[in-house]
């Protein structure tokens, strides 16, 4: 929490964190208008090769949306999780390292 | 890039949770020592980035798109032992709330997108007499197309080891692969290079310390 608090509170994380949603929030208009209906080089290789995508094993509880704000939604939310998993992992590793800070 | 299940021999899917997990083991294990909590903003903030920025597909002609990976931002701003982490968080993120990638192909996903892309890029960084942007830039396009073309020999030897069952034949997915990754790795460069362009003079502070000696001088 310690640092998520540091990104709201220092001007120079929050004006980075801000610039980064701003940019995905114009990035997806972009993308709605230009490539959300192709395939990456991957899939663009499965088609060529014949092969339809399998049944995943593990049915993920969430996804990317298929609309704008569905996307921006789903967008913010992992930004979120990532955000916190990895400031998580890292302040984890500091404790059992440094049990006093 | 991202594998989704069932497209690979499980065999091969098997080793590629192995050596992804000896990679992980192994970051982790060095990493303990080494990480500072004022580093922790700038990793979790570009993680979290990467992840939003890979939600971006761009054009790059032919009916096909991509996106940028980061795994050589993620170098080239924490170093090679903190960028595994953030990518492997991106991916395990992906994998497991969103569906994007299979979770049996985690491992090798991994592989292709975080550990060999890092390596490449860190040498690609350490080595090159260029300046930083295009460094920065081949150090994206390298790390792209290495991982594009391990992704194919890996669906090549799936489909060989199978009979067919699994995988694409090395005749398909070589240049297939090779050709978009090497179209889609320019976008990764350039996206790459901009982004530490504009940090280079916007937040010159938020580079690693021999950035700033190259910058300021």
């Amino acid at each position: 929490m310690r640092v998520l608090a540091s990104l709201v509170r220092e001007p120079r994380w929050r004006g980075t964190l801000v610039a980064v949603l701003l940019l995905f929030a114009l990035g997806l208009v972009g993308f709605y208008r230009f490539a959300a209906d192709l395939g990456d080089g991957l899939e663009v290789t499965m088609e060529e090769a014949g092969i339809e995508e399998g049944e995943p094993v593990w049915s993920a509880p969430l996804g990317y949306g298929d609309n704008y704000a569905a996307s921006l939604l789903w967008g913010v939310l992992g930004f979120a999780l990532v955000l916190g998993l990895t400031t998580g992992y890292g302040r984890l590793l500091r404790k059992r390292e440094h049990p006093d800070s | 890039m991202h594998l989704p299940d069932g497209l690979m021999h499980p065999a091969l899917a098997a080793l590629g949770w192995l050596v992804a997990l000896a990679g992980l083991w192994m970051t982790h294990r060095r990493l303990r020592k080494k990480l500072d909590d004022r580093e922790l903003p700038l990793m979790g903030l570009l993680a979290a980035g990467l992840f939003v920025a890979q939600m971006l597909n761009f054009p790059v002609g032919g009916g096909t798109s991509g996106h940028l990976l980061g795994a050589a931002l993620a170098t080239f701003l924490l170093g090679p032992l903190r960028a595994v982490v953030v990518m492997a968080v991106v991916l395990g993120v992906q994998g497991l709330f969103f569906g994007d990638g299979g979770v049996t192909a985690f491992g090798l996903n991994l592989l292709n997108m975080g550990l060999v892309g890092i390596g490449m890029a860190w040498l690609a960084l350490k080595w090159l007499p260029l300046r930083i942007e295009a460094r920065v830039f081949v150090a994206g396009w390298l790390a792209v197309f290495t991982g594009a073309l391990l992704c194919a020999l890996e669906l090549g030897v799936s489909h060989w080891l199978s009979g067919g069952d699994y995988g694409i034949a090395f005749r398909i997915a070589l240049p297939a692969m090779l050709g978009w990754h090497a179209l889609i790795g320019i976008g990764e460069g350039a996206i790459s290079a901009a982004a530490v362009a504009y940090i280079s003079q916007a937040a010159p502070d938020m580079l690693p310390p021999h950035a700033q000696r190259e910058v300021a001088s």
